[in-house]
């Protein structure tokens, strides 16, 4: 029972190997016992063959290795979503437009050191709307430079195609496709401008007042030149004024302008008449009689059917009004009242369309009409008075 | 023979007195995951389990397939420092 009874040498020595060699076994049982109870245990729980897969899966989730694909096997697109972040401004900036911010930010550029001086001002406090405020500076710097001018325009194409602005001209665009009378001239766009949406209608004068103010064509801003500037005609000038504060308010200093108007005059009565009929449809204002000529060819198409639809389907209030503008033309008669004439045609186009606007039937013009209907308010107003004054 | 008993018995409470047990059993489970001993073990219990049917096995039945088994996979180097520690154990108690 005592260690000391043991012997460790002698024939003992063969016993004691067997007592080690009992003692080794018996630790290995142990751990094969060990591991059956945890491999029975994982069989009943059910999480013994979880690391198993079947061969479905095993090939559905091959790792792929070829060039061109990652290892899921989808096409590797090496232009999105690479950003690069500007080491001066901290701003991530999308790799195809990093070169032009670094030019901007660093103020190396033509006229980017004015911009820079103002981002380094700004750069306190940098704020997401911040940074897009600067955007919109950049965008106003080049507005009226005159090389820069393509540049803004196909910026402003490429981000505004969602912009609600935008949407709202492609309509208006539309509407005109489907109803522009095109008898006039000019091909400016009337498409309101950022400078006029934002102004009030007092501000409005006042700039038509002391600048040329003619809405471009490709920027959609008004002319911040004098109102002599070579660049637009006199034409373009006087519509602009016709357009924006109506028929009556024609403050343009000029004194052909009175001449100019009576390309509005149309000498016949019965050409007048039919005029104000093609007017009887909700969607055509003045300013759409100015629509460019490229929208000629395709309203010629399809006038025809939608004159008859909209001149049938017009409510009575409407169609005397056209009556009685013309009859008070008729009335006034000579080189005066072809003036008049114009005018009042004019004013009965823009008062039909405010009234008009609800008559219309088809989806297509409801949209334009929903999208004119806003300036309309500012313009009916002076105009019908105008056509009293006419009228009396 | 009752005196080879007895001394078995005393030295197997020395052993667990001491925690010289622990120590070993804990010291051959590390070499045995080390060496892959378990692995070859677990794979082995994969077939026995897919042999008899995943709902009728029975821990004897693993113990009884796995034992033999896993005694003749020990591998030696494994097995002779087991061997040696405990040598050098009972030297150390015997001569007390």
């Amino acid at each position: 029972m005592k260690m000391e009874d043991m012997p460790l040498s002698g024939p003992d020595n063969t016993r004691l190997e067997a007592l080690v060699h009992d003692i080794y076994s018996e630790l290995v049982d142990d751990a094969c016992l060990g591991l059956c109870f945890e491999v029975h245990r994982a069989v009943k729980q059910g999480y013994f063959f979880l690391d198993e897969t079947d061969q479905e899966s095993m090939k559905e989730f091959e790792i792929v290795d070829q060039p061109g694909v990652d290892i899921f096997g989808q096409v590797y697109n090496q232009w999105k979503n690479k950003e690069c972040e500007c080491p001066n401004c901290k701003r991530l900036i999308a790799a195809s437009r990093f070169a032009p911010h670094l030019e901007k930010c660093l103020g190396m550029g033509r006229n980017s050191s004015r911009i820079a001086n103002r981002r380094l001002a700004s750069n306190n406090n940098m704020s997401k709307s911040e940074s897009d405020q600067e955007d919109n500076d950049d965008l106003n710097d080049n507005d009226w430079s005159y090389g820069a001018e393509k540049k803004a325009k196909k910026r402003k194409s490429d981000k505004s195609q969602n912009s609600p602005r935008r949407s709202k001209s492609i309509k208006h665009k539309n509407g005109d496709l489907g109803s522009g009378v095109s008898t006039e001239p000019y091909k400016y766009n009337y498409n309101t401008g950022i400078s006029y949406e934002t102004l009030g209608p007092d501000e409005v004068r006042s700039l038509l007042t002391t600048q040329c103010g003619v809405i471009s064509e490709h920027t959609k801003k008004m002319c911040t030149r004098s109102p002599r500037c070579p660049q637009h005609s006199d034409e373009q000038r006087r519509a602009v004024r016709v357009f924006l504060l109506g028929p009556s308010a024609p403050s343009l200093p000029d004194p052909d302008a009175v001449v100019e108007s009576e390309s509005f005059d149309i000498p016949d009565g019965q050409t007048l008449m039919s005029r104000l009929q093609w007017e009887d449809s909700p969607d055509i204002s003045p300013t759409d009689s100015a629509s460019s000529k490229a929208s000629t060819n395709h309203s010629d198409s399809k006038r025809p059917k939608k004159k008859k639809r909209t001149s049938l389907g017009l409510n009575s209030g409407v169609v005397v009004g056209g009556g009685g503008v013309g009859v008070g033309l008729g009335g006034l008669g000579g080189g005066l009242g072809g003036l008049g004439g114009g005018l009042g045609g004019l004013g009965g186009g823009v008062s039909l369309t405010g009234g008009g606007g609800g008559g219309s039937s088809s989806s297509s013009q409801s949209n334009i009409s929903l999208s004119t209907k806003k300036k309309r308010p500012k313009l009916s107003a002076p105009s019908i008075s105008s056509i009293y004054d006419d009228l009396n | 023979m009752s005196k080879d008993s007895q001394m078995r018995a005393a030295i197997n409470q020395k052993l667990i007195e001491m925690g010289e047990r622990e120590r070993l059993k804990e010291l051959l489970r590390a070499k045995l995951v080390e060496c892959g001993w378990k692995d070859q073990l677990k794979a082995h219990c994969k077939d026995v389990i897919k042999e008899k049917g995943l709902e009728h096995v029975t821990v004897e039945d693993l113990v009884t397939e796995v034992t033999p088994k896993g005694r003749a996979l020990v591998p030696d180097s494994v097995k002779k420092e087991l061997l040696q520690r405990i040598r050098a154990f009972l030297a150390q108690h015997a001569t007390l």
